[in-house]
């Protein structure tokens, strides 16, 4: 079963998530601010990342970076999900080394078809 | 004899009367000179918001018309109760500065007894008067006359114009009526000048409250959309059966809340646009892009719309448009609102998308067989929260906020958009776009 890390810091947003990536047979871990989720990266080394941007302690953007900067785990797609699309921020979620961009509130449909994108069954 | 006396009484009338032609003539040509001298004041008056400017001209033009030898401008300082030196004409410097080291409170000297009579006060010979009435240093500078004339607020006394004279003597009534009137002209300049820095303060502190509604509605926008997330996410799980199998009745319910949740998104995302753009915060992601590219996906993302309503959706593009550079999202996005009111708002016939270039700028036309907008509304449509007929707001929906965000959209690309309409006769939308843009242009 591969394993998707979920950042986020939203109780309900994760709750979504845990249900629409259950049913579609994924395990999630969760980490709830950015510098948790670099520490369960290395921990776990999942099968892809969704990072949020805004979280306490470190933000997504910079999570990002020192995810990608780990050479054992640079190979990890990340998809960064962030509060609707402000041109610019989707400069940054590139320039921070993410593979994909999905806009908040999104469409557990089409972040799901976006997941299996990187996540060939 | 008799004819004799009859001559010299003539000889002496014709004298009389010459004399008195010669004063009416004398008396004419000062009136003139008064009336020049006059409007130039009022002239400076009005063309210069530099209080100090104006002052120094009414004084200066008050000591040459009354035939003084010098003059100043004091104006009552409510913070520190006192009179303050605002302007002179014809004082040294040292005189200058010695009357700036003296306090002058309310009802000292002759200028607060004019200020407290409301009336203009002169001493004809300081030598002859007590000397608390005139100072000391305008005594020592070999003055020997003065007149204070108060210049009349609406409410209060705002300062005095005084003039000084070396001789000794009384100002005649003509001398005091004049400089009544300069110092009519100065509480204008004065009152003016404190409007105007007044305004300036006004528009400062409006301009600051501005940037915070803009800055507060962004993260307004921003919070609400975390709730928006969770609403139709979960809305969209039950409807994909995630939770088992949706009850027909339900499904129908659950799909009015997806519906509406997503016409709220709509207006969070169109104030959030707003804001950000009006707060200066919307910067353009320039990329390079192809406009048959953005032409083509705005065709399908409405097509199904345009079917729905049985409206024949036309593209016309020519093949050579030049490769462009802008920001592809923000421009698609400002399409899409076009083509998404005519199709909302065309009931029967088609509507057509055409591209051009020429001298490298695009031109987009959106075409329409609808109603047609009024020549009045046309302006105002790309106002915030204006449609053109405000009845359809409540009929077709939108928040009256897209043509707004396109406008300035179309502008930060350094382009125009309007529109060119009839009623009854359908509505054509335009807009021009530098094939290159190299970066934002500021929005008006």
């Amino acid at each position: 079963m591969k394993r998707i890390l979920v950042v986020e810091d939203h109780e309900d947003n994760l709750q979504i998530l845990r249900d629409l990536l259950k049913s579609a047979g994924y395990q999630m871990l969760e980490a709830h601010d950015g510098a948790a989720a670099v520490a369960t990266a290395v921990a776990e080394k999942p099968d892809l990342i969704l990072m949020d941007i805004q979280l306490p302690v470190m933000d997504g953007y910079e999570a990002t970076r020192r995810i990608k900067a780990d050479p054992a785990l640079k190979a990890i797609p990340i998809i960064v999900v962030t509060s609707y699309a402000l041109s610019g921020d989707e400069g940054k979620a590139k320039a921070a080394g993410s593979d994909a961009y999905v806009t908040k509130p999104y469409s557990p449909r089409q972040l799901l078809a976006k997941v299996r994108e990187f996540l060939p069954q | 004899m008799e004819s004799f006396a009859a001559q010299a009484v003539i000889a002496i009338e014709n004298t009389r009367l010459l004399n008195e032609l010669r004063d009416r003539t004398t008396e004419l040509a000062r009136s003139v000179e008064e009336l020049r001298t006059l409007g130039e004041v009022g002239q400076a008056v009005n063309s210069t918001l530099d209080q100090r400017t104006v002052l120094e001209t009414i004084v200066a033009k008050a000591v040459q018309l009354s035939g003084t030898d010098a003059g100043a401008i004091y104006v009552f300082s409510n913070r520190r109760q006192e009179y303050r030196l605002r302007a002179t004409y014809g004082m040294d410097i040292d005189t200058i500065a010695s009357i700036r080291r003296q306090h002058i409170g309310p009802g000292e000297t002759a200028i607060g007894e004019a200020a407290a009579q409301r009336a203009p006060v002169q001493v004809a010979d300081v030598r002859e008067t007590p000397a608390a009435h005139v100072l000391d240093v305008v005594v020592r500078a070999g003055f020997r006359a003065v007149l204070v004339v108060p210049l009349l607020g609406a409410e209060r006394v705002v300062g005095a114009l005084v003039v000084r004279r070396k001789e000794p003597g009384a100002f005649p009534q003509t001398t005091v009526d004049l400089l009544q009137t300069f110092a009519a002209q100065s509480v204008v300049a004065i009152q003016n000048a404190r409007l105007f820095g007044e305004i300036e303060e006004k528009s400062r502190e409006l301009a600051i409250a501005s940037q915070h509604k803009s800055q507060f509605l962004a993260n307004m926008s921003h919070e609400l959309r975390t709730p928006m997330n969770a609403i139709l996410g979960y809305t969209e799980l039950i409807l994909d059966d995630i939770y088992g199998e949706t009850p027909a009745k339900l499904r129908e319910v659950l799909e009015r809340v997806q519906s509406n949740g997503r016409h709220l998104l709509g207006l969070i995302n169109d104030v959030l646009d707003l804001s950000k753009i009006e707060a200066g915060q919307l910067a353009l992601s320039l990329v390079d892009y192809s406009m048959k590219e953005v032409v083509n996906g705005v065709f399908s993302a409405v097509e199904s719309l345009a079917a729905a309503k049985q409206l024949a959706l036309k593209v016309e593009v020519p093949p050579d448009l030049p490769p462009a550079h802008g920001d592809e999202r923000r421009i698609t996005q400002v399409l899409l609102n076009l083509v998404g009111n005519a199709i909302k708002f065309t009931d029967k016939g088609e509507v057509a998308i055409t591209a051009a270039a020429e001298n490298g700028t695009f031109t987009l036309a959106v075409r329409d067989t609808g109603p047609g907008i009024a020549a009045d509304q046309q302006a105002k449509i790309f106002e915030e929260f204006q449609q053109a007929d405000s009845s359809s707001t409540r009929e077709k929906g939108g928040t009256g906020l897209g043509l707004a965000i396109a406008k300035r959209i179309v502008e930060m690309h350094g382009g125009r958009i309007w529109v060119d309409s009839v009623v009854g006769e359908g509505a054509t939308f335009f807009f021009t776009l530098p094939a290159q843009v190299e970066r934002a242009a500021g929005v008006a």
